[in-house]
């Protein structure tokens, strides 16, 4: 039985990816811009214009493109770039663990900064602590992330010359990208936890165990962390979209050589193969962590488990 | 504090995207003359101006030879991606001539930027036979990067090519068809089948490459480029091209180590980068940025008049009233004034474009009067062509992160040209999609804010208005001018040719003279000798070194 469910997860999640897959080619396609036409002069003759789509292979009709680039895709070719000939493959899965280094240590700082602050605020609601976090939320989530990344850079690169202002280089090079990134991602994971926190606090297992005479910190963290994380799990979930391409902006200002990136220098371009190859890349990551995501809120979780066996 | 203030007050403008620069330009340059030997005798050109990561892929150049004592790495950001790949005159993407320049060699050079003033390269000398025969000797000590010698037989590939002669070349749409014939292993005759007047400052910007290897294999030719030059390239991606000096160099090798050229689109990034020291050089300084970098210690500044026109450049057929009728096309070019747009928003060493043709160009003359705000002549002269209430209205297009300013440039003469009665409205894109309007045939714009960049040869300016190009209004009269610019050997006649060309082009104005761009590039101290040239913004970083 669990098998059947695993194999039909399976069959979703390739589903999805080809979805995907298939929007971006299509969307990239009727989007205007001749990639052709980037490499010439503005006005250079069509016979020019011709021979350059022949050579790139935009030539051909958009179904065959389409035909073509799935079964290539399906053997791990996943083209060649129009900006210089280098492998997509190879650039997208050079950028990947760059995407993923910096969303793995955002999501982990800005988890246990959730849990965290979202317990504090909601051991004592309306207190002062609680406050203080609810404003912190309120001006972290107001606070822009282009903004936030160059008074960073502004202060701790050219200022006090603490850390490089671009490039990934060294546990250094992470603290301004990631600290953008946790600012921008944890408002609504401590809000989120928080509120998670005051709910299971008010449940009638947790009161009952603080009648057996448990210690409220035990109640507090043995039984409360679990069950107002589960939420958190399924938010940081969602979350890894943003972080994995579309933490663009911050991946632009700091010259992160991630996928995010590469997808945006592509863009101008119109490098169809490399964006392509960057939001596969991406979509086949983003179900991946997804569905291990849900197979831990099915273990933090047992009823989920069983329901869906 | 008050300097982290400061700092903060600078860097209040963030702009993401980038400033690219796709202008795209295939090289020229003067000539004429009869007998020229190269380091005796100049041509007798008259009357030029003096002119101011991680998804690497290794090529398979041979190993470098460490440099002793060498300067280390040095690092250059570049606002233009990098449009293309290495196929040799597949495409004239101004960002891939600019690299191509540190890789390749040539056979004549004009490192003062005179166009008068050629100088020997990987041609020792040269002399024109007749109208139609140049003569070149070539060095016979001079190696590609994988080791073959170079012969007179890799020029003929190469020049043949290039010209559009023996194959498909972007290039030919400003050489002329040559065929090369080998006298001897070091010297070529280039023949064309008219005279051709531009032919050293074609080949100025026409990159010899070895004959086997463009006979070889097309992947490799697509991302290995085997030159002569300086530097070599190692490693190759999509954003990031790193080069080491050719060891084998027939000069002496360059002493940069590594030299790094990386595309960052945003302005404000490259500022970070250069002012954290993470950089050591960027090229398209933003106007907001050059007081920050006045001001900052260590920082030299090469600010240049780009050989490069900026207009609104109109499409035929889409507004029928420009193509008809010479006093609607004067109202729009009166209706705005292009002094003020240059001081405040555009700035650098941008200047109001005074003629058709760039400043710097050979024989460029200003044009009286220039185009200026004259709102009543205007409108007298819509009163004139028949449409006092302004005439249809008419879309101008203008990219974003493409030319700096532009958007907020396009807005100021949008809002001078609705004050006197016209009806133009902006729409913004980005240089893709502008493109794309520009020649599909769905097209809704009328005029587009782009650029035209040339090597300084006025051939090349002129022959963005010529038939060969979409531009082409149908003025054959034009038309014959760019031909007998091309064809006129002898300098007095061809600068005559170009003085007529241009008080041509000014009074029929089919399209709209903006302003010629400015070129700022930023370096730190240490970095020495870098050639900053106005000609297809030139960047050489040979013989440029790093000091301590």
């Amino acid at each position: 039985m669990r098998g059947r469910v695993l194999l039909i997860r399976l069959g979703q999640m390739v589903l999805v990816v080809l979805a995907v897959v298939t929007i971006a080619f299509f969307v990239l396609r009727l989007a205007t811009g001749d990639p052709a036409r980037l490499v010439n002069p503005p006005g250079t003759p069509e016979e020019i214009i011709t021979q350059t789509r022949e050579r790139i292979g935009t030539d051909k009709p958009v179904a065959i493109q389409y035909v073509d680039y799935l079964w290539n895709a399906a053997q791990g070719d996943l083209g060649t770039s129009f900006r210089g000939a280098q492998s997509v493959a190879n650039a997208v899965f050079g950028a990947l663990p760059n995407t993923l280094s910096l969303a793995g240590i955002t999501i982990v700082i800005s988890a246990t900064l959730a849990v965290a602050l979202g317990a504090l605020a909601a051991w004592r609601p309306g207190s002062i602590l609680d406050r203080g976090v609810l404003v912190w939320v309120a001006l972290a989530q107001a606070t822009p992330a282009f903004w936030l990344a160059v008074l960073l850079v502004l202060i701790f690169s050219l200022n006090l010359r603490w850390f490089p202002a671009i490039d990934m280089a060294g546990w250094r090079s992470f603290v301004l990208p990631v600290t953008t990134l946790v600012v921008t991602l944890s408002p609504i994971l401590i809000r989120t936890s928080r509120q998670s926190f005051i709910e299971t606090l008010r449940e009638d297992y947790i009161k009952a165990a603080r009648a057996r005479g448990l210690p409220s910190w035990r109640v507090f963290a043995v039984h409360g962390v679990k069950a107002a994380s589960l939420p958190l799990v399924t938010l940081i979930g969602l979350q890894l979209g943003f972080l994995l391409a579309g933490a663009v902006v911050v991946e632009a200002i700091f010259n992160w050589p991630g996928i995010g990136k590469l997808i945006l220098d592509s863009l101008a371009s119109r490098d169809f193969p490399m964006i392509q190859g960057g939001i596969l890349v991406a979509a086949v990551v983003f179900v991946v962590l997804n569905f291990v995501v849900d197979m831990l809120y099915a273990v933090l979780d047992p009823r989920v488990g069983a329901a869906r066996a | 504090m008050r300097d982290l203030l400061n700092l903060g007050a600078l860097h209040r403008r963030i702009v993401l995207p980038a400033v690219l620069c796709l202008v795209v330009v295939a090289c020229q340059g003067d000539t004429a003359g009869t007998t020229t030997t190269a380091g005796a005798e100049t041509p007798d050109t008259t009357a030029a101006p003096a002119t101011t990561e991680p998804d690497t892929t290794e090529t398979t150049a041979p190993p470098a030879t460490e440099a002793e004592d060498g300067d280390g790495e040095v690092r250059f950001l570049m606002a233009e991606n990098f449009w293309a790949d290495w196929v040799p005159y597949s495409s004239t993407a101004l960002s891939q001539k600019r690299l191509e320049r540190q890789i390749y060699d040539y056979l004549v050079d004009f490192p003062s930027g005179d166009l008068s003033q050629p100088e020997p390269s990987l041609a020792t000398s040269w002399e024109q036979i007749d109208d139609t025969t140049w003569e070149f000797t070539i060095r016979d000590d001079v190696v590609f990067h994988d080791g073959q010698p170079m012969t007179a037989a890799d020029v003929k590939a190469s020049v043949e090519l290039a010209s559009g002669f023996s194959g498909e070349s972007a290039y030919a749409l400003t050489w002329a068809p040559a065929e090369v014939e080998i006298v001897d292993d070091y010297t070529v005759r280039i023949i064309t089948e008219e005279p051709f007047a531009p032919m050293l400052a074609e080949l100025w910007w026409t990159p010899i490459v070895s004959a086997q290897w463009l006979e070889g294999d097309e992947g490799d030719l697509a991302t290995t480029p085997n030159g002569t030059g300086p530097f070599r390239l190692v490693e190759d991606s999509v954003n990031v091209k790193t080069m080491e000096p050719n060891p084998d160099y027939w000069q002496e090798p360059a002493t940069i180590d590594t030299l790094v050229w990386e595309f960052i689109q945003d302005p404000q990034t490259r500022l970070d980068a250069l002012l954290s020291g993470d950089a050591h050089a960027i090229d398209r300084v933003p106007p907001e940025h050059l007081e920050i970098l006045e001001a900052e210690g260590g920082i030299e500044l090469v600010g240049v008049t780009g050989i490069e026109s900026v207009n609104l450049f109109v499409a035929p057929g889409r507004l029928p009233i420009w193509d008809e009728n010479p006093d609607f096309r004067r109202a729009v070019n009166l209706s705005f004034d292009r002094g003020p747009l240059v001081e405040n928003l555009v700035m650098g060493a941008s200047a109001p474009a005074g003629s058709f043709l760039p400043t710097n160009t050979l024989f460029y003359q200003e044009q009286e009067p220039p185009f200026a705000a004259d709102p009543e002549g205007a409108m007298a002269a819509l009163e004139a062509a028949g449409v006092p209430d302004g005439g249809p209205p008419f879309e101008i297009w203008v990219a974003e992160g493409f030319l700096p300013r532009a958007v907020p440039v396009v807005e100021a003469m949008v809002a001078q040209m609705q004050g006197i009665g016209l009806n133009p409205t902006v729409v913004t894109s980005d240089v893709a999609g502008l493109i794309d309007d520009a020649f599909s045939e769905t097209g809704t714009g009328a005029m587009y804010h782009l650029s035209w960049a040339t090597a300084g040869d006025p051939n090349q300016a002129a022959s963005v208005y010529s038939s060969a190009f979409a531009w082409y209004f149908g003025d054959e009269e034009l038309d014959a001018m760019i031909a007998e610019g091309r064809t006129t050997l002898d300098p007095a006649e061809r600068e005559q040719v170009y003085a007529d060309l241009q008080a041509h082009m000014w009074e029929q104005a089919w399209h709209v003279p903006l302003y010629n761009s400015d070129f700022t590039l930023a370096h730190v101290s240490e970095l020495e000798g870098i050639l900053v040239q106005p000609h297809v913004f030139r960047t050489d970083f040979y013989p440029a070194s790093l000091s301590d």
